[in-house]
C-alpha cells in the first residue's frame, strides 16, 4: 500500500511538472506587455531592463529551472498586474477560505438531499407507479438540461424575494449564505441523485441481490446493506476531487451574488494577463485534480475489497 | 420412497402471467405437482419452458410484473399463493424454502466476506448471534468441503473460484435450515470436474438434513444422477412426470421423445445428431391442444384442438398426451426410444436406478 501510494505521488508530481512546463512554455509566447503595469509609458530601454530583471531574457530552459527553484521553496510568485508586486500564495489564501466554505457546506447539503434521493428514485422503481422516480426524473432532466445560469437567476431573484434577503452576499449575515449555498449545491443534487439511483437499480437486479431476498433479507437491510453499499462505490472515488474543487469556487455564483472569492479569479487574471498568476492557478488546478484522482483512487479501495495495491496472495 | 410418500407441497392449476409492454405472457399454464417429502425432484426442459418461474413463483421472487393468475400452492397447509408483501413471504424464504443459484459468480455479494453472508442467513434462521454464529458459520463451511474456515471466513468472494464459491452459495443456503432447498441449474456455470463434486454435497447435504431438494435444469446427465422423480417441462406445462427410471426408460410423451433423442450419447457415430424441429409455441398467444403437436411429426388431429389431460401411465408415472387415451392409435416411439425401453427392461433386473449412458 504505501510503496503504492510512493509511485502514484511521483507520478503524481511528474505530471505536474509537465503541465507547469508546458504553461510556462506556452505562456512566454504571449507578448511581454502582460509583465507590466501601464505597458505604454515605458521606453524600450526601461522593458528591456524591466525584462532583464524579471529574468525573462534568459533561455526557456533556464527560466523553467529557475521557476522549479522557487516553487520548491513554496515560492507561487508574485501577481505582476492583478495587485502589483504582491505574493500570490497570499492572494489565494485570503480568497480561498471563503469559497471553500460555501463549497463545502454546498457538498454536505447535496450529498444529504442527492443520496436520500436516489434511494428513494431507486427503491421506487420497484413499485407500481414509481412516482418518485418520475418525480425525480424530472427534477434531473430540469437541472441538466436548463443552462446553469436560468436557475442560478431564478433563485437569487425569487429566494431572495421569498426569504426576505438582500440579492447580494454578506459575510457577517448567515442568511444570505442559503441562497448561494442552494444555488452551488442544486447540480450536484442532481448529479448524486442521477448516478446513484442509476447504480442502485443495477445492482438491484444482480445476482447476489436475488440470493440475499431468497435467503429471506428483509427488504429495508438488502437496500441499506446490499444494494446502498455496493452502489455508492462508483461514486465514492469523485468525492475527494469534489471537495478539492470547492476550493476553486463558482464563477457565475460567486460573481452574482459578488462573493469575495475564488471563483472567476483564472478567469480575470488571464484578461489581465497577469502571467505570473495564471501560471500559479493553472499549478493549483492541476495540483487539486492530480490529488483529487489520487484520493479517489485510495478511498476506492477502502470500501472496495476487489482493489488490492499489493501483490495477491494465497487466493485462488 | 417405498412406503406411501409424504407430500409437503401441492402445486395444483397453477398459472402465472406476466405483463410485458401491455401485453399478457402465459408462462405457466396450469402446472399440477406434488413434491414429496424428502425426495429429489428434477425439473427438465429446455430455455423458456417456464422451470425457473416455477420455482420463483414457490418463493415469491418473480419479477414485479408477474402474478398469479389462477392455482394455488399448497405448503405445509398454507397456500403460498396468498402471500403478497415482502414481510409475508419471509417465513417461507430461507426458513422453509432456499435456493442455490446458477452462476456463483454473480450470486455472492462482492463486496462482503463469505463468512459474513453465510453469517447473514445463520442469524436470520437459527437464531444465533455473535461468537455462536460465527462457530455455526465455521461448521457449515466444513461441511461443504472448505477447508481452513476461520481464514475462509473472512475472505472475499473474488479470492474464491467458481466451485468454491458454489460450495459457499450452498452454506449460505444450508445455514438457512430450509427443508426445501431449490437448486437452480446448479451446475450449468461450473467446470465438468466441479459438477459431480457440487451435486456430491448438494446430495450429502440433503441426506444430513432431511432436505427436499428440487432440481431445476436442462442437463440430462445431471438429472441422472441425482433425481428421485424427474418432471418435463414445455411451453409453462407439465408433460410428464414420473420416477426417474420410467421417464428415461418409459417415456410416453413425444416431447420427452424428442428430448431424449437429442441426447448426444444415444446419437449413432457418423450420423448426425437429432435436434427437434421448429420453435417453442409463442406464449403471449394461447395455446390450443397439445402444445408440442406443431413440432411432433406423429401428432394426432385431437392434438391440435383440445388440450391433452394428464394420464396415468402407472400410480407414478403420468404424461399430458392423447397417446395414453385408450381411444388413440397405437403411435410407436422413435426408435431411440424403443432401444432404451429395451434398455431399460433388461437393466430392471438389477434395480440400477438411472444412467450414466
Amino acid at each position: 500500500m504505501t510503496k503504492y501510494i510512493i509511485k502514484r505521488i511521483l507520478h503524481a508530481l511528474i505530471t505536474l511538472g509537465i503541465v507547469i512546463a508546458i504553461v510556462f512554455v506556452l505562456l512566454r509566447q504571449m507578448p511581454v506587455e502582460g509583465y507590466f503595469n501601464n505597458f505604454d509609458k515605458y521606453t524600450p530601454a526601461q522593458i528591456s531592463v524591466g525584462l532583464q530583471k524579471l529574468g525573462l531574457n534568459d533561455p526557456i530552459p533556464v527560466q523553467i529551472g529557475h521557476y522549479f527553484k522557487q516553487l520548491l521553496q513554496g515560492d507561487l510568485g508574485t501577481s505582476n498586474k492583478y495587485r502589483e508586486g504582491y505574493p500570490i500564495a497570499k492572494i489565494i489564501a485570503k480568497k480561498a477560505p471563503i469559497s471553500i466554505e460555501l463549497g463545502l457546506i454546498s457538498l454536505v447539503v447535496a450529498l444529504g438531499v442527492g443520496l436520500p434521493m436516489g434511494i428513494m428514485m431507486a427503491r421506487s422503481t420497484r413499485t407500481k407507479y414509481k412516482l418518485w422516480d418520475k418525480f425525480g426524473t424530472v427534477f434531473i432532466v430540469v437541472v441538466q438540461a436548463v443552462p446553469s445560469a436560468v436557475y442560478h437567476l431564478l433563485i437569487q431573484l425569487y429566494g431572495s424575494e421569498l426569504l426576505g434577503v438582500s440579492m447580494l452576499f454578506d459575510m457577517d449575515k448567515k442568511i444570505t449564505w442559503i441562497l448561494p449555498i442552494f444555488s452551488l449545491a442544486i447540480g450536484n443534487i442532481a448529479y448524486y441523485a442521477m448516478w446513484l439511483r442509476r447504480y442502485m437499480v443495477d445492482e438491484s437486479n444482480k445476482d447476489y441481490i436475488r440470493l440475499a431476498r431468497a435467503k429471506g433479507v428483509p427488504a429495508g437491510k438488502i437496500s441499506r446493506v446490499h444494494i446502498f453499499r455496493n452502489a455508492i462505490v462508483p461514486l465514492v472515488q469523485y468525492l475527494p476531487n469534489s471537495i478539492l474543487f470547492t476550493l476553486m469556487g463558482s464563477l457565475y455564483v460567486e460573481s452574482l451574488y459578488s462573493i469575495p472569492g475564488m471563483g472567476g479569479l483564472l478567469v480575470q487574471v488571464i484578461k489581465l494577463q497577469d502571467n505570473t498568476m495564471v501560471q500559479a492557478l493553472v499549478l493549483v488546478y492541476a495540483g487539486i485534480s492530480v490529488l483529487g484522482l489520487l484520493f479517489g483512487d485510495l478511498l476506492m479501495a477502502l470500501v472496495d475489497p476487489r482493489i488490492s495495491f499489493t501483490k495477491k496472495e494465497g487466493a485462488r | 420412497m417405498e412406503k406411501q410418500p409424504e407430500t409437503i407441497m401441492q402445486i395444483d392449476d397453477l398459472h402465472f402471467a406476466f405483463t410485458l409492454r401491455g401485453q399478457l405472457l402465459h408462462v405457466l399454464r396450469g402446472i399440477t405437482l406434488d413434491v414429496y417429502k424428502g425426495e429429489s425432484l428434477a425439473i427438465v426442459g429446455e430455455s423458456g419452458s417456464g422451470k425457473s418461474v416455477l420455482v420463483k413463483t414457490l418463493m415469491g421472487l418473480n419479477d414485479g410484473n408477474g402474478y398469479v393468475e389462477s392455482g394455488h400452492i399448497l405448503y405445509e397447509g398454507k397456500d403460498l399463493t396468498t402471500l403478497k408483501t415482502d414481510a409475508e413471504w419471509r417465513g417461507i424464504r430461507g426458513r422453509e424454502i432456499a435456493m442455490v443459484l446458477q452462476d456463483p459468480m454473480t450470486s455472492l455479494n462482492p463486496l462482503k466476506t463469505i463468512g459474513w453472508q453465510i453469517q447473514e442467513a445463520v442469524e436470520l434462521h437459527q437464531d444465533l448471534h455473535g461468537e455462536e454464529a460465527k462457530q455455526a458459520v465455521y461448521k457449515i463451511l466444513g461441511e461443504v468441503g472448505i477447508a481452513d474456515a476461520p481464514r475462509r471466513y473472512k475472505q472475499y468472494p473474488h479470492e474464491f473460484s467458481g466451485g468454491m464459491r458454489q460450495r459457499v452459495v450452498i452454506a449460505v443456503a444450508v445455514a438457512c435450515r430450509p427443508k426445501v432447498l431449490i437448486c437452480d441449474e446448479p451446475t450449468t456455470a461450473l467446470d465438468v470436474t466441479i459438477q459431480a463434486q457440487i451435486l456430491g454435497i448438494i446430495k450429502e447435504m440433503q441426506k444430513k438434513y432431511g432436505l427436499t431438494t428440487i432440481y431445476i435444469t436442462h442437463d440430462l446427465g445431471v438429472v441422472a444422477n441425482v433425481a428421485d422423480r424427474i418432471a418435463v417441462m414445455y411451453a409453462g406445462d407439465i408433460v410428464e412426470v414420473g420416477r426417474c427410471e420410467e421417464v428415461f426408460y418409459d417415456p410416453r410423451h413425444p416431447y420427452t421423445w424428442a428430448l431424449l433423442s437429442s441426447l448426444p450419447q444415444l446419437g449413432v457415430k457418423g450420423e448426425p445428431l437429432y435436434a427437434i424441429e421448429g420453435t417453442p409455441p409463442n406464449l403471449f398467444q394461447e395455446v390450443k391442444g397439445d402444445a408440442f403437436a406443431p413440432r411432433n411429426p406423429g401428432a394426432l388431429k385431437i392434438d391440435f384442438v383440445k388440450r391433452p389431460p394428464m394420464l396415468a401411465v402407472s400410480p407414478t408415472h403420468k404424461a399430458r398426451t392423447w397417446l395414453l387415451d385408450p381411444r388413440a392409435p397405437q403411435v410407436n416411439p422413435p426408435e431411440h426410444i424403443r432401444a432404451l425401453r429395451e434398455k431399460g427392461r433388461a437393466l430392471k433386473l438389477c434395480e440400477e436406478e438411472g444412467t450414466h449412458a
